[in-house]
């Protein structure tokens, strides 16, 4: 597994919306524009989707706490 | 005041190093916390805010530290990433370190940036090969910097993460056993992570040496989304729930005393006698396991 670039693929998708909804709408090409290997394209397109959302959703929310204390 | 453990031998009582119960430093509750230190034995700091905290601040910190114990943990190490940890935030540990010298000191088995990308949160990396590799080497270099070995938390995580290899009892222990750092177990994570993902506490529990255990956090949070899609958010802004009070009695009949746990509450403050009781609870749970484990022990 190329960890860093896997690691730098999930920190784009889980705080970037627009990078998710792309990635959500083709994993599978997304994935390889990102450079993960064929093993890791097949593995992100079963990703957990529910969790995907509620993590995005909950940076969000933190992010706006931040910004509003 | 801390619960002392007395192990009798042969007759002779004798004293053992104490658990220590306290709560996370936060600024709304200092004058709380400092009005009642007969009923905190400890306080954990956010090492991150002192990190470029001017002088003042520092002197502030080493006053609380010379009044009370003082644990530090950090945030924003990323120690379980592929990626190297940074140096400066490791020599800027090490300095507080000198300056206060905690009890100890912690950081989170979890990921916090990638591809120059701030998560602003930590995140559970993929449960490999790879990431346990990676946080072994970064923690023997935490370790060479500080001159400490952290202890390690467990994470909660409301995405299962991906790529991953093994389950969480089994890369959280492999980290633990193949590393000289103990685990600071985050209960209420791991029953956010049961919850969420079904399986049972006690299997992470029963897989990680008791004498490896060191440390305990404890805090509340709450159910997000929607039907049969909910999980609990481990946000620190409620209560400690039942289910974590159950499995702290359960570290308490596995390990020996001297553990520090610590009750964090990030917002939504309620009063400081409403966490001092929430405190006062966490002791009973505690005894009533060390209780079990002494009965048994005389059983046997």
């Amino acid at each position: 597994m190329s960890a860093s670039i896997v690691e730098a693929f999930l920190a784009r998708i889980y705080v970037d919306a627009d990078a998710r909804e792309k990635f959500l709408s083709n994993p599978t090409a997304e994935a390889r524009a990102a450079g993960l290997s064929p093993e890791e394209v097949e593995a992100v397109t079963q990703i957990d989707r529910v969790g995907l959302e509620l993590f995005a959703a909950s940076l969000e929310r933190k992010r706006h706490r931040n910004h509003s204390n | 005041m801390a619960a002392r453990a007395v192990v009798d031998v042969e007759e002779d009582a004798v004293a053992v190093e104490a658990d220590r119960f306290g709560l996370g430093w936060r600024p709304p509750l200092a004058l709380g916390i400092l009005s009642n230190l007969d009923r905190i034995d400890v306080v954990e700091v956010i090492a991150d805010d002192f990190f470029n905290a001017p002088r003042r601040q520092r002197r502030a910190l080493k006053t609380l530290a010379a009044q009370v114990p003082v644990t530090l943990h950090g945030v924003s190490l990323g120690l379980a990433s592929s990626v190297a940890v940074d140096r400066r935030r490791l020599e800027l540990t090490a300095r507080l370190c000198e300056e206060i010298r905690p009890l100890s000191w912690s950081e989170h088995l979890a990921f916090v940036r990638g591809g120059g990308i701030e998560i602003g949160h930590l995140a559970a990396p993929p449960r490999c090969d790879e990431t346990i590799e990676g946080a072994l080497k970064n923690l023997s270099f935490a370790h060479t910097i500080v001159g400490i070995a952290p202890q390690v938390e467990n994470i909660a995580t409301l995405i299962d993460p991906p790529l991953s290899r093994y389950d969480e009892a089994t890369w959280v222990s492999e980290i633990i056993r193949n590393s000289e750092s103990d685990l600071l177990l985050d209960l209420h994570n791991l029953h956010a992570n049961a919850t969420n993902f079904g399986f049972h506490p006690m299997d992470l529990i029963s897989r990680i040496p008791s004498r490896r255990v060191r440390g305990i956090h404890l805090a509340g949070g709450k159910w997000v989304g929607k039907g049969n899609v909910r999980r609990v958010l481990d946000d620190h802004l409620h209560d400690v729930p039942d289910p974590v009070y159950a499995l702290l009695e359960e570290i308490g009949a596995r390990t020996e005393p001297g553990l520090t746990i610590i009750l964090e509450r990030d917002g939504d403050f309620p009063s400081i006698e409403c966490l001092l009781d929430q405190l006062d609870r966490a002791r009973e749970a505690l005894a009533r396991g060390r209780a079990r484990a002494l009965r048994r022990e005389v059983a046997a």
